[in-house]
């Protein structure tokens, strides 16, 4: 195997780390739940992602293997960390933050999580 | 045509009834019917050889190391007693059509008369005693739904049970008599223990198993002591009545004895206690009976002395009372069913049975009274009626019978009973038909239609001819059931005249006796109801009572309903029993070294005992349990990954999915938190239990591990064959659909039943009461978010869809192989689903769906069997799997296994037991007043003109 593949795996495999442990730090560190937030995305983004593509490359040059289940779980996370930091910052609007601290949306309905106006026509199944 | 399908058909057709009464009750009695003449027409068809000598035998191996057979054999005794219970059998269901009301459930009639007239039918043509009690039990238990069958009335509830109580007793002591002579003839098949007969009678255990079998007889035949239960079983329906009591249950106890004949009867323990009984039977009922203004009791009494009258001669022991007793049980036969047929129309037409409250009928209910009398007189043993016959040659037989060396005795008691015996048949009609018309009858009396008359006017047809021309009528069926009886060739002698016999004088006297005590019976009644008397109920309460009390008591104190003392008890009795094995026997440490202990053993480890402490201690915050219960599952998970369990791991991940899933949506309608209802000392006792428990689990389980097992494991079986036998690799997945596919097939129906289980609860929660209540006045506690169904999430569960099932597929496909399999991947698109839901809500999405989830299970369920049962053609046992390799362009060379289609299966009745629990907790939210979502998402789009207002 040529040596510089070596090296991308490596760097890669890296990088993966330093995020994953940053990730973990912030989640330490920062005081405030919304910039919490921010942290373990960093590590499930560029730190599972950087992890991901290392063992696509490893295993492609390594044992002439062209794997998908590396994209999948890739895809899969891109897709699904979003909806737990959207969930987890519901809640906290929710739960801690009181609701005048918050800053208008600027349109003419409320944040969406708290928004109680109705929705469209009156609510009935469709026929099929 | 087999003998076992005679007796298999009433149970299948017992199906009928119940589906065919949605069709109107024409067409169930049709078909009812139907069932009992194709038996009566197959049972007919083995008649002529059965006539000639011949003895059909129908064999089937069942369980042969237990010498349980379902062995069956017709002769000439059994050829009598099927016909009597398939012919009147058909002349009852005739009579129920129109007897019974329409407000009575008439398809559950027939089911039950037809379960009953399997077993029935069962017990006359056993050949294998253990198969015979299997079917007596059953009579027992059919006779309860039956006599209980107006289940509003508590005489019927109570008779029912009295009934259950006696026979089911007396069936005990019959098995324990039947397992002793099986014993001694080394053999449970009737034909090999009727030719024992020398062997049984010298054996020692002669007179226990004798007593034991005789006490099954007696109560069955209702025989003195244990007569009591049979009035009482006259809460029943008249139809039931006039089955069980002339041709059927009752007769099951003299059928036996005419059965066991050959090898008990004939010593003197077998005359002294058959024959005693049997004569004091047939004396104290028909005095009773003569004095109760019942229509139905009079009846009920008269049948046990009459049974008492079959019994005695059969304790004779002689071949010439037992053509006697066979001839009397055909006669009883059609004239108690006669009469209980008209007593229930009587009863039908005047809506009551008193007596006290009848008579005059003879004008107003002609057809009633020319069938009640003939019948009537014929019980009363009037030439030439059958009943004279019977009755001629029964008193012949006393006549030349001794009872410990008085002549006298038996002769005197006999004449007496028969004098009750004329004396309340008399009465019947005297009281009930004769007399001046009166003006008070409860409801005007006419005669009923045809078809309720013509079942009695059958039987009384039949009971004239058998009068008039006993033998070419009932001469040859006699011969053969007696010659049956009695093992040899028999030629029954049966005429009106027989000279001057002490027999006639005796039925002189028994007639002209009667006929003065009936012009005497107000006199008699009124000192009858001034002695004082035991009551049977109440003695037979006063016993069972106590026994009942104390059952319940032990009952509730184990099974209050609370689930922690259920557990508490089962805990408790698993720890003391393994302490107990312990303790008691000798133990060694392991022999095996421990393997080195690794980091992330260790990590896991610590996370697993964390989140349990954890767990214990915040258990009250519910949803904090759940995250606690979610650690656990997740290292559980892990475990079985590090240990090379790819598939439990993925299993067991994707059931933690879903359980926490469901279980957020049932805590949504919880208490957020547990209250304490336990005081300190509760806790500290559960908590000692929970650790002993959890100690001693642990201990067995390090014992386990440190040391080879003591047999050698089957995995190395497993192992080796899954390949060649089961065509997969994957050994975990060869084993579920193939090595144990029985096991697995059993588990989804499991769990399909579970799903279902889950669903019929929410159903019972829904309907009004104080669930329901409490859900209709639901309010949230926490302020719900505005967007229900948020957009992001609603897109992205649209995208994992089809990458979840593409996935599915992947898992299944390789499951025959590789970890994988249908209950995995069931589970995935199950998860895959519900996550459909919770984006946007219940209603909306299921309004998507084509297929209801109660279809998906049984669909599931029936692909399995399918599978199973496919094998049947190829004439291999249930589930065995066949697999080939097939090449289609351009796939690579894959394989195909008839295992596949059975995991088609358990998929899609995963999938199906999933979204139905899912589907019954939306149920109820939707009570709780969760609205449906017209639109997949709630946010406002552009344009829609809400964003701007």
């Amino acid at each position: 195997m040529e040596p510089a593949f070596e090296i991308v795996v490596t760097a890669l495999l890296v990088i993966a780390g330093t995020f994953g442990l940053i990730g973990s730090f912030g989640l330490l560190r920062l005081t405030d739940a919304m910039q919490r937030l921010h942290a373990p995305t960093k590590a499930t983004t560029v730190g599972v992602g950087a992890a991901l593509i290392a063992s696509v490359i490893d295993l492609y040059l390594y044992r002439s293997e062209l794997t998908w289940q590396e994209l999948l779980v890739a895809v899969f996370l891109f897709i699904t960390a979003p909806i737990t930091a959207l969930f987890l910052a519901k809640i906290h609007l929710h739960q801690t933050v009181p609701r005048d601290l918050l800053p208008p949306t600027g349109t003419g309905r409320d944040w969406a999580t708290f928004d109680q106006t109705a929705n469209g026509p009156t609510p009935e199944l469709p026929k099929d | 045509m087999s003998l076992a399908l005679i007796a298999a058909l009433p149970f299948l057709g017992a199906l009928l009834p119940g589906l065919l009464i949605r069709s109107g009750r024409n067409a169930c009695a049709l078909a009812t019917g139907t069932v009992t003449a194709l038996a009566l027409l197959m049972l007919g068809l083995h008649a002529p050889a059965v006539l000639s000598g011949e003895v059909i035998h129908t064999r089937i191996e069942w369980m042969p190391a237990l010498g349980l057979n379902a062995n069956f054999f017709l002769d000439g005794l059994g050829l009598l007693f099927a016909g009597l219970i398939l012919g009147i059998g058909l002349l009852i269901i005739l009579y129920a059509r129109f007897y019974l009301s329409s407000r009575d459930p008439m398809g559950q009639f027939y089911t039950y008369l037809l379960l009953f007239q399997g077993a029935m039918v069962g017990i006359v043509l056993s050949d294998n005693i253990l198969l015979l009690l299997v079917f007596w039990e059953l009579t027992s238990l059919s006779s309860f739904l039956l006599i209980g069958y107006w289940k509003h009335l508590p005489e019927g509830r109570q008779g029912a049970r009295m009934a259950l109580a006696v026979t089911g007793t007396g069936g005990l002591a019959m098995i324990a008599g039947m397992l002793i002579l099986g014993q001694i003839a080394g053999s449970y098949d009737l034909s090999v223990i009727l030719q024992s007969r020398e062997a049984i009678q010298a054996s020692d255990w002669y007179l226990p198993a004798l007593v034991l079998i005789l006490l099954g007889c007696f109560t069955k035949s209702a025989q003195f002591p244990f007569h009591f239960w049979l009035p009482h079983a006259m809460a029943a329906p008249t139809p039931v009545s006039a089955y069980l009591h002339s041709a059927t249950m009752v007769k099951a106890g003299l059928f036996l004895m005419a059965r066991m004949w050959p090898v008990l009867a004939g010593t003197p323990e077998w005359f002294y206690l058959v024959a005693t009984t049997g004569l004091v039977t047939m004396v104290v009922a028909a005095k009773i009976a003569l004095f109760k203004d019942d229509l139905k009791a009079l009846l009920a009494f008269s049948t046990v002395s009459h049974l008492g009258l079959v019994t005695m001669l059969l304790g004779f022991g002689t071949k010439a009372a037992a053509i006697a007793a066979i001839f009397h049980i055909i006669n009883h036969a059609t004239f108690k069913a006669a009469l209980f047929m008209c007593a229930g129309i009587v009863d039908h037409e005047t809506h009551t049975r008193d007596l006290k409250r009848l008579g005059g009928l003879r004008r107003l209910m002609p057809v009633t009274f020319a069938l009640s009398t003939i019948a009537a007189l014929s019980m009363a043993g009037v030439p030439p009626l059958n009943g004279f016959l019977s009755k001629e040659m029964m008193l012949e037989e006393v006549a030349h019978t001794a009872w410990a060396g008085q002549v006298w005795l038996m002769p005197a008691f006999a004449t007496l009973g028969a004098l009750f015996s004329v004396a309340y048949s008399l009465r019947f009609i005297a009281h009930g038909f004769l007399g001046p018309v009166r003006k008070d009858y409860p409801s005007k009396p006419h005669d009923p239609p045809f078809g309720m008359w013509a079942a009695p006017a059958v039987l009384v047809l039949l009971l004239v001819a058998i009068g008039l021309a006993p033998m070419p009528v009932a001469g040859w069926l006699v011969d053969a059931a007696a010659g049956a009886t009695t093992g040899g060739l028999v030629h029954a002698h049966i005429s009106h005249w027989h000279g001057l016999t002490p027999a006639l004088w005796m039925s002189v006297a028994a007639i002209g006796g009667g006929l003065i005590l009936l012009s005497a019976h107000r006199p008699l009644m009124r000192a009858w109801l001034a002695t004082p008397r035991p009551e049977a109920k109440r003695l037979f309460d006063g016993v069972l009572e106590p026994l009942a009390t104390a059952a319940r008591g032990v009952t509730q104190g184990l099974h209050d309903g609370a689930l922690s003392r259920y557990f508490a008890i089962a805990t408790v009795a698993v720890v003391t029993a393994g302490a107990a094995a312990f303790l008691t026997g000798s133990h060694q440490g392991g022999t095996r070294a421990p393997t080195p202990v690794d980091l992330v053993p260790v990590v896991g480890w610590f996370l697993l005992i964390a989140a349990t402490v954890a767990l214990v201690l915040r258990h009250h915050d519910r949803f904090l349990s759940l995250v606690f219960v979610g650690v656990v599952g997740l290292i559980v998970s892990m475990g079985f990954a590090y240990l090379s369990a790819p598939d439990l791991a993925l299993t067991q991940i994707l059931v933690e999915v879903a359980t926490v899933i469901l279980l957020l949506l049932a805590l949504n309608f919880l208490p957020k938190r547990t209250p304490a209802e336990t005081g300190l000392a509760r806790r500290l006792r559960d908590g000692a239990i929970a650790c002993a428990a959890g100690l001693g689990s642990g201990g067995l389980i390090y014992l386990l591990m440190t040391r080879n097992a003591a047999f050698p494991s089957i995995a190395d079986y497993h192992l080796a064959n899954a390949k060649t036998g089961g065509g997969g690799t994957n050994v975990v997945n060869v084993i579920l659909v193939d090595f144990r596919g029985f096991d697995t097939f059993g588990e989804i129906t499991v769990l399909g039943i579970a799903a279902l289980v889950i669903f019929a609860l929410t159903e019972t929660v829904l309907r009004a009461g104080p669930a329901n209540d409490r859900l209709l006045g639901w309010s949230q506690r926490h302020r719900q978010a505005g967007d229900r169904h948020p957009l992001m999430f609603v897109v992205a569960t649209r995208m994992v869809l089809p990458i979840a099932l593409m996935v599915g597929i992947y898992i299944f496909l390789r499951g025959h192989n590789l970890p994988g399999g249908g209950f995995i991947a069931g589970l995935v698109v199950a998860v895959a689903a519900l996550m459909q839901y919770m984006a946007s809500g219940f209603g909306w999405t299921s309004a998507r769906k084509r297929v209801e989830y109660h279809a998906l299970i049984a669909v599931g369920v029936l692909i399995a069997a399918a599978a199973g049962v496919g094998s049947w053609f190829a004439g291999r046992p249930f589930l065995t799997s066949a697999y080939g390799y097939v090449t289609l362009p351009p796939l690579e060379k894959f394989e195909l296994a008839t295992a596949m289609v059975f995991d088609i299966g358990v998929f899609l009745t995963v999938l199906g037991a999933v979204m139905l629990a899912l589907a019954s907790i939306s149920r109820i939210a939707v009570r709780a007043g969760e609205r449906v979502s017209a639109t997949p998402y709630d946010v406002d789009l552009p344009g829609d003109g809400y964003g701007d207002r």
